[in-house]
């Protein structure tokens, strides 16, 4: 009898153990492996200065795939994340330079977000269109929205303040890092920590089920996408802040890095699975490729193709059963 | 000695650190029926997916009529004469019917290479009247009930040819027709020569269609009986290993005057006519009918699943409106889907995830939840459910059908409801597992829940029902006290004799 009970517990223990490597551990390891590389291959990579340089690099794309991590989880998609972030920036440095208040100019962003994305959410879960129909309807609308607002020119010359926020340091930090930090941590909060994650999960899980468990599911739908547009707000803030100009061309195919993350960080795009753990891990694996291979001095054309492959075989390597 | 059909020897199967088979064997004799039972979790419906090539076994020798083969997937176990229908559908709702039955192996191809629409349902209008099935081949099958489903399926795995059938737990959610219709196919298909292993946890199932039974337990042998030679105790007690004192417990409690909820005239959008009934505190009322009589319908109206059109809901006394499940568990109100893999399962997500869901209030202190009470409550959960393996980590989708089937009684259950509704809930649940929810029905019922059992198993209900509502055609044409109640009157009174 004791025997036995032994034998179960070695038996939960492997099974765990195969749960954690399937999971976030695997990703570590592959973080790891892919610095040891480039460490080896660049004697500038493996520095303080690099890699906080890195963390500043993914701050943005971390920030848009957390948003996107909450959608995924219902089991739906935003592609309009960048659109929206370009738009949000363009108005953003309309609002700033009109009224001269970098406050209101926030405020301003934060609350478009906001509505582009309670757009978002209320036109798939209200008016039962596919949301990836929708974000793309919304993708191709906020970006003409921003090149009509600006005549296809940048905003510019805005207030040098506005800079900390996507350029600033705090000593060694870059302030985009720790406004990252913030986002990751709330984020890593809500969706383990309150009842909304469990929400949000159950409804990618399993809609019907969800319904029978008493949740209310349309309401959790379209707060996903909310904050999905929250967040592309927030990103679209600091790439404006960063370059101290408004570019309505900015953030293009920043949806595709940001599903490319959250996807690598182990979240399935039919909803249920993923973390905000795993997103930073994809994010983080996404930013040490790019930076290291520009490090390394491979080709930018060939860049693509290599994160491509990398993008790949992580996501084959965490399926195989 | 007859010839075999099937022979296994030393079949060993593990899943990470669960060892699901130990050196099990088994053998099918040419024209025989072979019953494979077990308790839930003991690696019945492991053994078939082995035998059809879902699972690789770790060890062990198949041989079909003496040759020894291996099976690499369900295509190349269709290729050796394997056939089966799995405990959980494999049909695609958005298909018809004769789309289904030939998916994956169309009789006939155009030239280019497209499946010739009227051949394809010319052979499954032959098929089904060949088995005096009334199923119109292009009906869609999500437009289908749970029991034309499974026959579909079963139709699905002969239009193979299948020598070898293997059928896991067919008769759920058929009604007494579905079922009977099913025992002349299968009768049928003895004539002809094919061989069937049959799993099903009702055991008068057993006794009425199959020759001979083995037992698997904790995925090992536990003796092989010749029908004709055994009896219920016996086998029940290979299967558990112990004996079953009482398969229904008798309960102590008895329900209070005290009404706690009150329909009037109340009507859906799905169902099929206005009920008006009431229940006691305390009280089990059963809801019985056939399968279509409407009290899943009836279940989900009262949960607030469905638009409500007209009457009054009210608990306690005072007149309630429910527009969602939302509401309806804000006024106490559990319930207890009859379809667990649609509507009461998140399969991706683990064991903790799926009791605690709809409790989640009860490990929450000032808006964060505690894991810690989180995972006790998920463990005491099943604990007292009896869930096997213990692992609360573990996705549901990896349990066994019953072990699965636990797990959705458990996510309502933590609450202790003032009402609890519950729709086909030992569906799958092997003979020991039931008495233990029996029981526990019957504590919730002891401190005054009111508990609403939906069944078409008229024997559980007379059993267990202190009060018990026949519905015919969404209609309540009877009402019984359970002790005085009879199987067979049930049964008349649901068809309407
Ligand atoms: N894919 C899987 N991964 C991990 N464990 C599994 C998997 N499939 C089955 N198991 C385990 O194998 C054991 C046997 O399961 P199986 O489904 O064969 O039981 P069963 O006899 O059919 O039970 P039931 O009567 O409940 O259907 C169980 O402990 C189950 O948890
Ligand atoms: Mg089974």
């Amino acid at each position: 009898m004791e025997n036995k009970v032994e034998k179960n517990d070695r038996s939960a223990f492997v099974s765990k153990f195969l749960r954690l490597l399937k999971g976030e551990l695997g990703l570590i390891l592959i973080l790891a492996a892919l610095m040891v590389v480039f460490s080896l291959m660049s004697p500038y990579f493996f520095t303080s200065r690099n890699l906080l340089n890195i963390t500043r690099q993914v701050s943005i794309t971390l920030i848009v795939a957390i948003g996107m991590t909450f959608v995924i989880l219902t089991g739906e998609i935003d592609l309009s994340v960048g659109s929206s972030a370009a738009l949000v920036g363009v108005a953003t440095a309309a609002v700033l330079n009109a009224t001269g208040s970098i406050f209101l100019g926030l405020i301003a962003g934060l609350i478009l977000g906001v509505g582009i994305g309670f757009a978002n959410g209320a036109l798939t879960v209200y008016g039962r269109v596919q949301s990836f129909i929708v974000t793309l309807a919304m993708m191709g609308i906020a970006r003409g929205a921003a090149l009509v607002w600006t005549g296809g020119k940048p905003i510019s010359r805005l207030p040098v303040d506005f800079a900390i926020m996507g350029a600033g340091y705090l000593g060694p930090v870059p302030v985009s890092t720790i406004i990252a930090a913030g986002v990751f941590i709330l984020a890593f909060f809500v969706l383990n920590r309150t009842k909304h994650g469990v929400y949000v999960k159950s409804i990618g899980a399993n809609r019907e089920a969800a319904r029978l468990s008493a949740i209310p599911v349309r309401k959790y739908r379209v707060l996903a996408f909310v904050i999905s547009g929250l967040m592309s707000a927030l990103g679209g803030i600091l790439i404006t802040s960063k370059l101290l100009s408004a570019q309505p061309t900015a953030a293009e195919g920043l949806e595709m890095n940001v599903i490319a993350a959250v996807i690598l960080g182990g979240a399935s795009l039919s909803g249920g699975i993923g973390t905000v753990l795993g997103t930073l891990l994809g994010a983080m694996v996404i930013g040490v490729i790019d930076n290291g291979m520009n490090l390394v001095g491979v080709s930018s054309f060939f860049q693509q193709i290599v994160k491509g492959v990398i993008i790949l075989v992580a996501v084959l390597a965490k399926r195989s059963d | 000695m007859p010839d075999i059909a099937l022979k296994l020897e030393g079949i060993h199967k593990s899943f990470g650190g669960i060892h699901a088979l130990k050196d099990v064997s088994f053998e099918l004799s040419e024209g025989e029926v072979h019953a494979l039972l077990g308790e839930n979790g003991a690696g019945k419906s492991t053994l078939i997916k082995i035998l059809t090539g879902v699972h690789k076994m770790d060890s062990g020798i198949i041989q079909v009529r003496g040759k020894t083969v291996t099976i690499e997937d369900p295509v190349d176990a269709r290729h050796k004469g394997i056939g089966a229908i799995y405990q959980e559908l494999s049909l695609v709702d958005s298909l018809t019917v004769a789309e289904n039955i030939f998916l994956g192996h169309e009789p006939s191809t155009s030239f280019f290479g497209t499946v010739r629409k009227k051949e394809l349902i010319r052979r499954a209008a032959e098929y089904l009247l060949s088995f005096g099935i009334k199923i119109d081949p292009n009906t869609l099958v999500g437009d289908l009930g749970l029991g034309q489903k499974r026959i579909v399926e079963i139709i699905k795995a002969l239009s193979i040819n299948a020598n070898i059938l293997l059928l896991d737990e067919p008769t759920t959610g058929m009604s007494r027709a579905e079922i009977d219709t099913l025992f002349e196919i299968m009768d049928d298909l003895k004539i002809k020569k094919v061989n069937m292993i049959y799993i099903s946890h009702h055991l008068d199932e057993v006794f009425r269609v199959c020759d001979r039974a083995t037992v698997l337990r904790d995925g090992q042998n536990a003796g092989t009986f010749e029908i004709d030679k055994v009896d219920l105790k016996t086998l029940v007690k290979s299967m558990l290993g112990r004996t079953l004192k009482e398969e229904f417990p008798v309960r102590e409690g008895r329900s209070s005057e005290e009404t706690l909820l009150g329909i009037k005239e109340f009507k859906t959008d799905k169902m099929l006519a206005p009920i008006s009934f009431s229940l006691k505190k305390g009280e089990i009322l059963g809801i019985t009918g056939i399968i279509g009589s409407g009290k899943s319908e009836l279940a989900l109206g009262l949960f607030g699943a469905d638009r409500a059109l007209k009457g009054k809901i009210s608990i306690g006394g005072r007149e309630v409106r429910l527009n969602s499940p939302d509401d309806a568990k804000r006024h106490g109100i559990s319930f207890i889907p009859e379809d667990r893999k649609e509507q009461g399962l998140f399969l991706r997500l683990n064991v903790e995830h799926n009791i605690c869901v709809a409790n989640i209030d009860l490990a929450i202190k000032n808006g964060i939840i505690s894991s810690k009470k989180k995972s006790e409550i998920a463990k005491e959960t099943s604990e007292k459910l009896k869930v096997r393996p213990l692992d609360i980590k573990m996705a549901v989708q990896n349990l066994s059908g019953g072990n699965q089937q636990k797990v959705v009684i458990g996510k309502w259950l933590c609450g202790e409801p003032d009402i609890l509704i519950l729709d086909e809930p030992t569906r799958g649940i092997d003979i020991g597992a039931k008495t233990e929810i029996y029981s526990l029905i019957n504590y919730l019922a002891d401190r005054g829940t009111g508990i609403l059992i939906m069944s078409s198993e008229f024997r559980e209900m007379s059993a267990i029902c202190d009060r018990i509502l026949v519905i015919r055609k969404g209609t309540i044409v009877a009402e019984l006290e359970g002790k005085d109640s009879s199987t067979e009157q049930l049964l008349t009174l649901a068809l309407g004799g």
